[in-house]
């Protein structure tokens, strides 16, 4: 047991600020009780917020679709002329977005990030930020180009260009996200996720446009060859410590922020400014011209995986030990035994109490574990203040 | 119930900064890199004056490397659309070189026809009419063998070349044309695209 369960003076309020942790009373009858439902998904914290979330969330849309737009427009006359080769690069790209998407939301503690957020997150990422990443891009790119030389600005021009527009336009997208679901990004764990699926979609649109253009550098010869190579390299090489980790760090910080509800003090201040500055500086090191073979490229990606999972179990580890504290104070309240509500903060220990159980009465029990973690997660954001 | 205050929240409720201000600067943030970058790219001066006679590399790939020589002055390099050993454009008047460095990534290499067929489409990829004739025989001044024909589309016409390297790992293709480039515009500097040499890596 941990030392917090044994704290059994837990505050009754939540970010819902309606839903009471039930409490023993004279009045009431031992054993367990029903938990009031929480409002899944809903339940904005103030009335302040609604329209701003309103407002965002209209402009995630417009910019999607302005995003698609676009993407079609530079995108369409080269994929219906490499047909083949554009069917296949969507078709592993799909099936990196699938894959991703399930991994990524099933690695936050606790529970799966909220659907609608991670959905829009993803959409940032493949319309959006992809989007605008072409167009901001050129623009710089030109310009080193034109200042730096064209020799220099081809050794140098990724590494100066991509840390800077790529990582601050997904930023953006991971503040908007939080913004408009501010129940769904309440701290740093959410934002790791949320931001790890605006990167994965950015990577997916990022590694069609690449397939596209291997197949033009290779001079439309090779067939099916230079999409095949692109995946090799962009997932399987450097999977691991591209864009889902780099803006899974970033979105960390904006987590942070959002904990706090964008007023931090300085020390968080900080920390989040850091954050963003290393999913930046690790950004420059994959794209810098060192290290650039083979075993140099694995070596800049395990840097960049380790840093991301060093930042992942910093704020996995800090969040589980305030739900399961307070999941252990609503123990008291239920009736539960504390080590048994512990356990529920996490999947497997939720599926290992539900096998305790006979099996007509799991589906009850399933939703009240629910309940219990919903409004245990509530209140360990507020520890987290 | 006095408890529940103790050991609860370390801090105590802080003002909320309205959420109007993340939205803001996200937003912001988005509109100042995409308007931005092309506003400051267009406001940088970006043409070269490339001078006659001086080879200029245009890129390299197995054991070979190539340069572009131009044989008349008045050609500039329009360095914000190039890229070093890829792509490069060259403007004189109205008329418009753009150069690729493609590296072909099958084992054998692609034959001539083969890399012509590849120009062909790259070519529609990039407008939709673009049409490239059967092709013929050139050669470099330096006697490099290549295939060359004519480029058409809705807003332009002139000559497409590729030039594989000697030992095939990489070719260097171009069009020469311009939308507003007359017959004796493109007549006047059509040799041009004869002035590639390849050069063995090493050699001096």
């Amino acid at each position: 047991m941990s030392p917090e369960s044994d704290d059994p003076r837990i505050p009754a309020t939540t970010d819902r600020g309606a839903v009471p942790s039930p409490r023993p009373s004279p009045q009431d009858p031992p054993g367990p009780r029903r938990v009031p439902p929480p409002r899944r998904g809903g339940g904005l914290r103030t009335r302040e917020q609604r329209l701003p979330a309103l407002v965002s969330l209209v402009l995630i849309t417009v910019l999607c679709l302005a995003g698609l737009l676009h993407l079609v427009l530079q995108l369409a006359l080269p994929a219906r002329v490499f047909f083949p080769e554009a069917l296949l690069s969507v078709i592993l790209g799909a099936a990196t977005l699938v894959l991703g998407f399930w991994v990524l939301r099933r690695i936050r503690p606790v529970r799966e990030p909220d659907a609608d957020a991670s959905l829009v997150a993803v959409a940032w990422g493949l319309f959006v930020a992809t989007s605008a990443g072409v167009i901001a891009n050129a623009g710089l790119g030109s310009v080193w180009a034109k200042g730096l030389g064209l020799d220099l600005a081809g050794v140098w021009g990724a590494a100066l260009t991509a840390p800077l527009n790529e990582e601050l336009l997904k930023l953006a997208g991971i503040v908007l996200v939080a913004v408009a679901f501010p129940s769904a990004v309440r701290g740093p764990v959410d934002g790791f996720a949320i931001g790890s699926l605006v990167g994965l979609g950015f990577e997916v649109t990022e590694n069609f446009i690449y397939s596209i253009n291997m197949v033009l550098m290779a001079g439309g010869t090779g067939g099916l060859v230079p999409v095949v190579q692109t995946t090799v390299l962009r997932v399987g090489l450097t999977g691991l410590g591209s864009h889902w980790a780099l803006s899974a760090v970033a979105g960390t910080a904006v987590g942070l922020l959002a904990a706090v509800a964008w007023r931090p003090r300085a020390r968080r201040a900080v920390g989040a400014a850091l954050l963003v500055a290393l999913s930046m500086v690790l950004h420059w090191f994959l794209d810098a011209p060192v290290f650039s073979d083979v075993l140099g490229i694995l070596f800049k990606v395990a840097v960049i995986f380790a840093t991301t999972m060093a930042v992942y179990f910093t704020a996995r580890h800090a969040y589980r030990r305030r739900v399961r504290k307070a999941l252990a104070a609503e123990a008291e309240g239920l009736g539960v035994r504390r080590s048994a509500a512990s356990a529920l903060a996490t999947r497997h220990g939720r599926r290992r109490e539900l096998r305790r159980v006979a099996l007509p009465e799991r589906p009850a029990v399933a939703a009240r574990q629910d309940q219990m973690v919903e409004i245990a997660e509530d209140r360990a954001v507020r520890y987290a203040l | 119930m006095a408890e529940a205050t103790e050991d609860g929240p370390r801090t105590e409720p802080r003002e909320h900064l309205s959420n109007w201000v993340p939205l803001g600067v996200a937003a912001a943030a988005v509109a100042v890199l995409v308007g931005g970058w092309p506003l400051v790219n267009a406001l940088v001066p970006g043409s070269e004056s490339v001078p006659s006679g001086e080879p200029v590399p245009v890129g390299a790939g197995g054991d070979y490397r190539a340069s572009l020589t131009f044989p008349q002055d008045g050609w500039l390099l329009d360095t914000g659309s190039s890229q070093a050993g890829q792509t490069y454009r060259f403007d004189r008047g109205p008329v418009q070189l753009t150069l690729n460095s493609v590296t072909p990534v099958t084992e054998p290499p692609p034959t001539p026809e083969e890399l012509w067929e590849g120009m062909r489409r790259i070519a529609r990829a990039g407008e939709s009419s673009a049409r490239l004739s059967d092709p013929e025989s050139i050669s470099t001044e330096e006697g490099a063998e290549g295939l060359t024909g004519t480029l058409k589309s809705d807003s332009q016409q002139g000559a497409a070349v590729v030039y594989p390297s000697p030992d095939g790992r990489f070719a260097v293709e171009m069009t020469l044309a311009g939308q507003d480039a007359t017959t004796a515009d493109l007549a006047a500097v059509a040799d041009v695209v004869r002035s590639v040499t390849f050069t063995k890596e090493g050699a001096a």
